[in-house]
């Protein structure tokens, strides 16, 4: 990313030598750039990059600097992190207003310079579609998505440049701290973070003040570890958090090592997020710079020094004695944590290891109190989450909840509903440790334990939702294999049991599944469950044993008839095209990529067995399902 | 004697630049081996056998326990990269939208395994597990560069600029 | 020092703070399997076939007994229907990898393991990690354990016979499954694992005997591992048993020339 085209107006980095002067610095900052006046805010975070948003930003600074404002205020084009409704981007937002414009491309910067910017008239095409209504929204807060959400955690993601600390500042960052260094003693801090009844963001939900003052507990030299080793596939809250308001974490870890009594922190990131690791080391430059981080924060003397250490490929660093383990610079392997890392982690010595999105959670939690905090969400859930929400819905994207927020609302008001008139079939939380939520169970408040009591978990966040054309089996198969992969191998029953797992999902899927299978699969997961050595496996069966539970019809029908309803196994199904609903309008015959579908215009098609490979192209494009599944 | 058949010209290894890597990058210290070995494999795009030898001796580490590294973490590879690198994501979301029909695809096209490299140098193909750009699924890296919502007409285009070459 | 109350099987008995179950039960005579663990060695609880259940409070959960260590007062029970049966399925598990092993097939026995449950690997080695832990340790750290998940496997660097063995063959007795080979080859020992070469050392040569004997050891490196000064290099020629000859002489020469 590069600087926006406005850089803040300030004075050259001054330090804040109290903590009295940060909310001065804060009011100066407001006083030179007003918050209020007109911003274009374009997306660049992971769904919009890719979709070309950054071209958009570039031709958004040329066209506003060769457009005539005749006097008007002329409006900061700013790059910013993920806006959250992914799959409608690039999401272009124009403030003050609050205008969303959605699936922005270069061609049209000039139309939206013209038209709205300078004249403030609304270009309908760019508008957003409400897949119940059919109505276009023009504003952020009438798209449901959007006003159906409480946004705390990500309250700065998509309104700040994430490279230059003063917007963050002007939004409040490092103000908790400020309070915490003049007002709060450690014990105090830690009581706060525990009423607030903030649990581990990661997926254990541990109590995080309860893990705090354990830490505290133990004499030595404590350290502050973020988990930003995100490996569950379909999960990027925290990618977004740290690519989009590095502060919120960077000040949240302070927090953390001044109320645990530490000076030294690392954050562990993923190797596949290279633009983290550049937002967190510009961030803490800067943050050094003004006296936030470092030596002698806010001249009170506190010292905490921060480093970044990158992952190299392994789902299995994100378990924390993994984690601490590559932190040593050895191999990650698990180590069965019958003594705790917060008494002897990192280097043998007490460690505070939390999750990206716990830390996030924080500054707010000193700023406006336990109460605050804790009157959201549930009794046994306090506050909010972040969810990445994918698969079929019409809605794609990073959506924050209150606890105890139901599947239902999540799936069909804020998710918009399954596309294309698809029943929907379940929905898959907590990555590859998490299990299937069968329909019975829509209404079922999203908290730990009472996802827990559907036998899935929380996880970190990753809700994927499946439909009538998914198979359950396939599914389970896909989360062992990953397992397979990503095992490091040390205990007989992950290593074991999970191969042998596959090798059985494997024959199911292809057609050669045998009487017993099930039984064995059941036995095989339960055993992994109890007898593994560390939290993957011992979550490695549950992929498997919740979709033998709530779906297992499904599981026998492939073994007993060799069939997959869903069409989604090859050898098990054939597409054949209903005569009597087909149209003839040639979609599909023209989709296939191998030429197996032939028929004349209006007349029913018939698709060639022989040469018909399954890649799903005309399932997929027909608008009158008349293609079935036998 | 390398036990791998070494069937591409190992580069010439810049021992002052895995100095500087070892030294002055990252401190010498022992803790900082991973991002040490990055470093090395970012410069040669693999890990050649002389250089970790140069490492394990200099920094007084094991040879083996460099190996036993090298071989966990999924990112380090000992043989090397072809020229043009296809990373195919298979995450949950990828995988739902037909991430594992293009790796299928284009693996029976170029005949090799996922992991692998052709033998002409040219082309290796990689799986990766999410790259965290799920909402535009599904995503293959072609030479660094980001494709959403990618198809099998992306790779056979990308199959026919290779031929051409 | 606190002592532990613990019921281990039903029966009353005590324990020191830290001390593992395993430590426990061997005091009082309750036998639990192992096959990673070994008293010389840091364990590393990786076979779990010593798991066993434990109850604190209120809390029942199945741990590892060679490493778990009581900090308070508990119940213990080795031998329960579900541990016999999580035992059974790390057998089951473990023969299909190595279904030569005969002591997996003395533990199979004891626990009814089916043996042909699972299509076979046809592999030798269980890996309990034993041979890298020692080779760590007491050797020269020349074995380890490469790759991850089902592709883990114990190794030298790069496959290649290793330079750095010291030929102690620690890693040959410590392996419970007998998948480590070690034969002394006129003036060479050659150590075998997974059927390849993983080492082959020089021995020495006795000049009085006129047999091999070994291996050659760097006696520097020993003792600057041990931090002691070098000491001037023995004489390789002579083989320890001829040396024990030779210095009986001496002695029965000096102390029995008065006789």
């Amino acid at each position: 990313m590069t600087e926006s085209i406005n850089t803040i107006n300030t004075t050259p980095f001054s330090r804040i030598f109290k903590p009295k002067e940060l909310e001065g610095y804060r009011k100066d900052l407001l006083s030179k750039n007003d918050p209020n006046g007109p911003k274009v805010l374009v997306c660049c975070g992971p769904g919009c990059q890719p979709s070309g948003s950054i071209e958009v930003a570039e031709e958004l600074k040329k066209a506003v600097a060769e457009a005539g404002w005749n006097g008007k205020v002329i409006p900061q084009i700013k790059m910013t992190g993920c806006h959250g409704l992914c799959s409608k981007g690039p999401l272009v937002t124009i403030e003050p207003d609050g205008i969303f414009y959605q699936k922005v491309k270069p061609k049209d910067v000039s139309e939206i310079v013209e038209k709205t910017l300078l004249n403030g008239e609304l270009i309908k095409r760019l508008e957003y579609k409400n897949p119940a209504t059919k109505q276009t929204h023009s504003h952020t807060k009438d798209i449901p998505f959007y006003n159906r959400q409480t946004r705390l955690v990500l309250k700065n993601i998509g309104h700040i440049d994430p490279f230059d600390i003063n917007d963050a500042i002007m939004r409040g960052a490092y103000s908790g701290l400020a309070k915490a260094l003049s007002e709060m003693m450690p014990g105090q801090i830690i009581s706060e973070v525990k009423a607030s009844g903030l649990r581990g963001r990661g997926g254990a939900g541990f109590s995080t003040g309860v893990k705090w003052e354990s830490c505290a507990s133990y004499p030595g030299d404590r350290f502050i570890i973020c988990n930003a080793d995100e490996g569950d596939p379909g999960a990027f809250m925290d990618r977004a958090l740290l690519e989009g308001d590095p502060h919120s974490v960077l000040e949240g870890m302070a927090l953390a090592a001044l109320a645990i009594g530490s000076e030294r922190g690392y954050l562990y990131v993923r190797l596949e997020y290279p633009l983290a690791v550049k937002t967190l080391i510009q961030g803490i430059r800067q943050a050094e710079e003004l006296g936030l981080l470092g030596k002698n924060i806010m001249g009170t003397g506190f010292n905490f020094e921060l480093s970044i250490s990158r992952g190299a490929g392994a789902f299995v660093c994100g378990e924390s004695s993994a984690l601490m383990s590559s932190l040593e610079g050895k191999v990650g392997r698990p180590r069965p944590k019958y003594i705790r890392s917060v008494e002897k982690g990192f280097r043998d010595s007490p460690s505070n290891l939390n999750n990206v999105e716990t830390y996030a959670n924080i500054s707010d939690i000193i700023l406006n109190g336990s109460k605050w905090y804790k009157d959201q969400g549930t009794e046994e859930s306090a506050g909010t989450k972040v969810f990445s929400l994918t698969g079929n819905t019409y809605n794609i994207g990073l959506v924050e909840v209150p606890m105890g927020t139901s599947l239902r609302e999540m799936v069909y008001e804020i998710g918009g509903g399954i596309p294309k008139k698809r029943e929907f079939k379940a929905v898959q939380t907590g990555g590859p440790s998490g299990g299937c939520i069968p329909k019975q169970f829509l209404d079922t408040p999203v908290a730990f334990g009472s996802l827990a009591k559907v036998g899935s978990i929380m996880g970190s966040g990753g809700m994927i939702v499946l439909d009538e054309d998914n198979c359950m089996v396939e599914i389970a198969r896909y989360f062992t294999h990953f397992l397979v992969e990503e095992s490091c191998g040390q205990c007989t029953p992950c290593r074991e049991g999970l191969i042998r797992m596959l090798e059985i999902l494997n024959r199911i899927t292809k057609g050669e599944g045998r009487e017993g299978d099930i039984d064995t699969l059941e036995e095989l997961g339960k055993f992994m469950t109890d007898f593994s050595l560390c939290g993957l496996g011992t979550s490695a069966g549950n992929p498997v044993l919740s979709t033998i539970k709530y779906f297992r019809e499904e599981y026998e029908v492939h073994i007993q008839k060799k069939k997959c309803p869903a069409g989604v196994c090859k050898p098990l199904f054939n597409y054949s095209i209903d005569a009597n609903e087909c149209t003839g309008c040639g979609k599909c015959r023209l989709r296939c990529p191998v030429n197996a579908i032939t028929g004349e215009k209006k007349k029913p098609h018939t698709i060639n067995r022989e040469l018909c490979i399954k890649c799903n192209e005309c399932y997929k494009g027909c608008d009158f399902r008349s293609i079935m599944i036998i | 004697m390398a036990a791998i058949e070494v069937k591409y010209q190992e580069p010439e290894i810049d021992f002052t630049l895995i100095d500087r890597i070892i030294r002055d990058d990252y401190g010498g210290n022992k803790e900082n081996l991973i991002m040490m070995m990055q470093a090395i494999q970012k410069q040669y795009r693999y890990l050649p056998y002389p250089a970790l030898k140069y490492l394990s001796d200099f920094i007084g580490i094991p040879f083996t326990k460099i190996y036993e590294i090298a071989t966990f973490y999924a990112s380090f590879c000992l043989e090397p990269k072809g020229k043009h690198i296809v990373s195919i994501c298979t995450g949950t979301a990828c995988h739902l939208k037909g991430g594992g029909q293009m790796v299928e695809h284009l693996c029976q096209k170029m005949g090799i395994q996922p992991g692998k490299t052709t033998p002409d140098m040219k082309l290796t193909i990689e799986t990766v597990n999410c790259l965290g750009a799920c909402a535009v699924a599904p995503v293959v890296v072609i030479d660094e560069k980001y494709n959403p919502e990618a198809d099998l007409s992306l790779l056979n285009d990308f199959i026919d600029r290779l031929k051409a070459e | 020092m606190k002592t532990l109350k613990i019921i281990l099987n039903g029966k009353e008995t005590t324990a020191k703070p830290d001390q593992t179950i395993l430590e426990v039960a061997t005091e009082n005579g309750v036998f639990i399997p192992t096959l990673c663990h070994s008293t010389a060695l840091e364990p590393a609880a990786m076979c779990r076939l010593c798991m066993v259940e434990l109850t604190e409070g209120r809390r029942t959960k199945f741990v590892t007994s060679c490493n778990y260590p009581l900090r308070q007062d508990a119940e213990i029970k080795t031998d329960t229907e579900v541990i016999r049966r999580g035992r059974k399925m790390i057998i089951e598990l473990l023969m299909a990898r190595c279904p030569d092993s005969d002591e997996l097939k003395r533990l199979a026995g004891e626990y009814g393991a089916n043996l042909s449950r699972f299509e076979p690997l046809n592999d030798d080695c269980v890996v309990c990690g034993l041979c890298a832990r020692v080779c760590e340790k007491v050797g020269g750290k020349t074995l380890t354990l490469s790759g991850r998940g089902v592709h883990i496997k114990v190794n030298t660097a790069f496959g290649e016979a290793s330079p750095y063995c010291i030929g102690c063959g620690a890693c040959v007795q410590i392996c419970p499954v007998n998948a480590i080979k070690i034969e002394d080859v006129e003036d060479e020992r050659v150590i075998t694992i997974h059927g390849k070469e993983a080492a082959r050392i020089k021995l020495n040569h006795c000049d009085t005997c006129n047999k091999y004997y070994g291996p050659v050891i760097d006696l520097t490196k020993v003792m600057e591992r041990l931090g002691e000064k070098t000491i001037p290099p023995p004489n390789l020629n002579l083989c320890p048993a001829c040396a024990r000859q030779k210095l009986g002489k001496r002695i029965a020469d000096r102390y029995y020339d008065v006789y």
